[in-house]
């Protein structure tokens, strides 16, 4: 087992049978429908056109590449979309280290070549995105290669292991038969993936949206900046952006919609399942600075009569968002607001306790509240969520605290 | 029907919005090393360099939008599409021919600002140290998008050398047909002559401005539909700045060419160019203008190379992150300020020659930087539909041609003399 740089087989001298020197290798090919990491072919420029050699017929693979099979039995390459292309897809491009949640350049690639029975395994192991792999390249072929090793070997090297490697593929279709699913990204938290979602050019982003899943995309989407955010969904299709946004808080997915061109949110809405889109049409219908344009419609609210046992009933149903869970409002008949519950009070409560019994005192504000009156509220009473109740006292929506820390980061 | 008074403050978002990053990149471009040129380029050689403008204009304006499209439709900086379809090598050559450069012009910026102040009096020790420090806050400190607004309105300073163009009363005839005749080859066997060919273009289409110019339409979030708009904005940033820089020409040919001053070593003789607008105010008009065209480009040359060169190297690039996370990007950002002013605090340090020199240097960089825009922005897998219609190309890879071939013409002329 011995490693071998990408930029080491690039170029490098191919021997057949009888020794005689062929052609230089020129890609190197990985078809991840077979195998993930295993190499399937080098492509080799000969004299007679570019020929493909499969990885079975190597003996060594090195500074200079070995077959045991003749240069006549070698056929004709004809590109193809389903293979990774390893100097074409990965060398000089960006990729996203999963481990290190960044965006990062490749420099070089590792492959780990095995010897199995009488021919050579070759998989890719690693990307190389340090100095190292940088030098290897920038010295190939002025500096000797004796003293570039004796080099190399000093520089501590800077490599991403390739299962916590995600490649970015803009072509959807080449995506699929690459096999490209964003998995290493997906598990990310969301606000790690906004961050990396950030460094990447719109097209990248754009695939990344595509790809994962619709929930997660919805949480990253609410972490974007704004700027982006609107750019990433004006570039979704309607389908796929009625989707995500359905997954939305309502009030970040009004929040959004509200910055959207008119024409894009609309069409936006009229994709969406009707219940979603009614609860986003009413938030959207009030200012954007406003408690009403800030809230969500998402909480959880129980009759005033019923009791802790009940109140855990609710909250195993609820959908919405973790943040409104803080607090478990009580409505009287007609949905007036009467009594708020904290999470904690119903943690430390017998079963049959009434709600009543361990309500307490609430805050409430109008739905035209100012925004700025909104923070002093959650200031002044170190609220955790707020209700905001109508003109006739019924409970319209709740405003949570991530959303007043996020409002006063942005006014600064 | 009523017209709804508009208050200033709506006016001015109007002019604002219009102004976008074609219109900042060609206003940066009337630097320190372009008032010098220019000046230079007048007081030595009177009206006879006037015929590079058209052409340089003509090339600027196909350079810039080349630039901008690139940006709006890969949505990638330079430096990183080169890294891309070239590979490192090509990139790390281009990367240190461009910090090197780049280098010339971050002295010539600091060489402004002490320049304008020498003309009161004051020492270069005490305003270059001041002034690298206002730039390194400035950006660090993230107040840039509010400095860049004052930059740009004082940017109005240059409209004084148009007036005093006029007033100087030039031979407008012989100014007028110098910009449109052809020049005669004899010109190209003298070495300054050249060279002074070389650092006007160099100065007005400088290869920075590409990286800059991309890098700002990529951080705007333009796209390919888009684009048109900025369109316009980079034609009229364009020609603002070659009316400016044909007036710097006029005004100085004027002043001091006739009066038979043919060398400007300071800034006092440069500012003689704008005695007939401002007769005993003309040091305090050409100091002011010197100063802050020099402070706008020093605060954006220094953090614009040391994006394009860690995004091109795949280094840790960002002001929003810290020191330890992207070492390279701020080592190199610190290093451009700290020698940039360091250098110019040399005992004699000639300003003005090195204002000059910088932008021939700029000049000789610029083919090989559009060598690779001209390639990239003809690959339809990256440009799709918005590659390069056949008349671009042909003025790019003329200007391109003109280039070597003055670099080459430049070299045997001072290998002659």
């Amino acid at each position: 087992m011995s490693l071998v740089a990408l930029s080491e087989l690039l170029g490098a001298t191919v021997r057949d049978a009888t020794g005689t020197v062929r052609g230089r290798v020129r890609e190197i090919a990985v078809a991840p429908q077979d195998h993930p990491t295993r190499i399937a072919f080098l492509i080799v420029r000969t004299s007679d056109g570019e020929r493909v050699l499969p990885v079975e017929s190597l003996k060594a693979a090195g500074v200079s590449v070995r077959t045991h099979t003749d240069v006549s039995t070698w056929e004709q390459y004809a590109p193809s979309d389903g293979v990774l292309l390893l100097k074409r897809d990965l060398l000089d491009q960006q990729i996203i280290d999963v481990h290190g949640r960044k965006v990062v350049r490749v420099n070089d690639v590792e492959l780990e070549s095995t010897p199995v029975n009488s021919h050579l395994l070759l998989d890719v192991v690693a990307v190389d995105v340090g100095a190292r792999g940088a030098i290897r390249r920038l010295s190939k072929g002025v500096v000797p290669s004796f003293t570039l090793r004796a080099l190399l070997a000093r520089i501590p090297p800077r490599v991403i292991p390739w299962q916590y490697v995600d490649l970015i593929e803009t072509d959807p279709a080449r995506r699929v038969k690459l096999k490209i699913a964003y998995r290493g990204l997906a598990q990310m938290h969301p606000a790690d993936i906004a961050d990396i979602v950030e460094d990447l050019p719109p097209a990248e982003r754009e695939a990344v949206f595509e790809t994962i899943d619709e929930e997660v995309a919805a949480e990253t989407l609410e972490e974007l900046d704004p700027d982006v955010k609107v750019a990433v969904v004006e570039s979704l299709d309607k389908d796929r952006a009625a989707d995500i946004v359905e997954e939305m808080d309502p009030d970040a997915a009004a929040d959004l919609l509200g910055d959207l061109a008119e024409e894009h949110s609309g069409e936006i809405l009229k994709e969406m399942e009707p219940e979603e889109r009614q609860e986003v049409t009413q938030l959207l219908e009030f200012g954007e600075h406003t408690a009403a344009g800030r809230m969500t419609t998402e909480f959880l609210a129980v009759a005033e009569q019923a009791s802790v046992d009940d109140a855990i009933e609710s909250l195993k149903r609820f959908e919405g968002s973790r943040e409104a869970l803080a607090t478990i409002y009580l409505v009287g008949g007609g949905q007036q607001l009467t009594g708020a519950v904290p999470l904690v009070r119903i943690a430390t409560s017998s079963l049959t306790t009434r709600l009543t019994e361990i309500s307490e005192p609430y805050v409430a504000c109008a739905p035209d509240t100012p925004e700025s009156e909104v923070a002093a509220l959650f200031d002044k009473y170190n609220l955790i969520t707020l209700a905001v109740v109508d003109e006739h006292g019924r409970l319209a929506g709740i405003i949570t605290a991530d959303d007043v820390i996020t409002m006063l980061r942005h006014k600064g | 029907m009523r017209l709804i008074p508009r208050s200033w403050k709506v006016r001015l978002m109007l002019v604002l919005a219009v102004v976008g990053p074609g219109f900042i990149t060609a206003n940066v471009d009337n630097d320190a090393g372009g008032i010098a040129t220019y000046s230079v380029a007048g007081a030595q050689f009177g009206y006879t360099l006037l015929w590079t403008m058209i052409p340089i204009t003509i090339a600027l304006v196909v350079v810039q939008e080349m630039s901008s499209r690139m940006g709006a439709v890969t949505g990638k900086g330079l430096s990183d599409l080169i890294r891309e379809e070239f590979g490192l090598r090509a990139t790390f050559l281009l990367m240190i021919a461009l910090v090197a450069t780049n280098f010339g012009n971050v002295v010539s910026e600091f060489a402004g600002v002490a320049s304008s102040f020498e003309l009161f009096g004051i020492s270069k020790y005490i305003v270059v140290p001041l002034a690298a420090f206002v730039v390194w806050a400035i950006v660090v400190h993230g107040t840039y998008d509010v400095v860049e607004k004052v930059f740009l309105s004082a940017s109005a300073f240059y409209v004084a050398y148009i007036v005093s163009g006029v007033m100087a009363h030039p031979d407008w005839k012989a100014a007028a047909l110098s910009t449109v005749t052809r020049p005669e080859s004899a010109g190209f066997r003298n070495y300054g002559y050249v060279s002074m060919v070389i650092g006007l273009a160099g100065t007005t289409i400088a290869p920075w401005m590409q990286f800059y110019l991309q890098a700002s339409i990529v951080e705007k979030g333009v796209t390919a539909k888009q684009y048109r708009a900025s369109r316009y904005d980079v034609v009229i940033g364009c020609v603002f700045a070659a009316v400016v820089a044909w007036f710097i020409v006029v005004a100085c040919a004027a002043t001091l060419h006739t009066k038979g001053i043919y060398n400007i070593e300071n800034g006092a003789q440069a500012a003689e160019a704008l005695k007939p607008l401002a007769s005993n105010g003309a040091y305090l008009l050409f100091a002011a203008g010197l100063f802050n065209a020099s402070l706008f480009a020093a605060s954006i040359l220094p953090i614009s190379t040391a994006y394009a060169v860690c995004e091109g190297l795949g280094l840790e690039s960002g002001l929003d992150k810290r020191f330890d996370e992207a070492p390279a990007f701020y080592w190199l950002y610190t290093a451009l300020i700290v020698f940039g002013a360091g250098v110019v605090l040399l005992p004699r340090f000639p300003l003005f020659r090195v204002m000059v020199i910088s932008q021939v240097a700029n000049g000789i960089l610029l083919p090989f930087v559009l060598i690779f825009v001209i390639l990239l922005i003809n690959d339809r897998e990256l440009m799709g539909s918005y590659v390069n219609s056949r008349r671009y190309n042909v003025v790019a890879w003329a200007t391109v041609a003109i280039m070597i071939g003055l670099t080459i013409a430049m070299l045997i002329a001072q290998t002659r003399s």
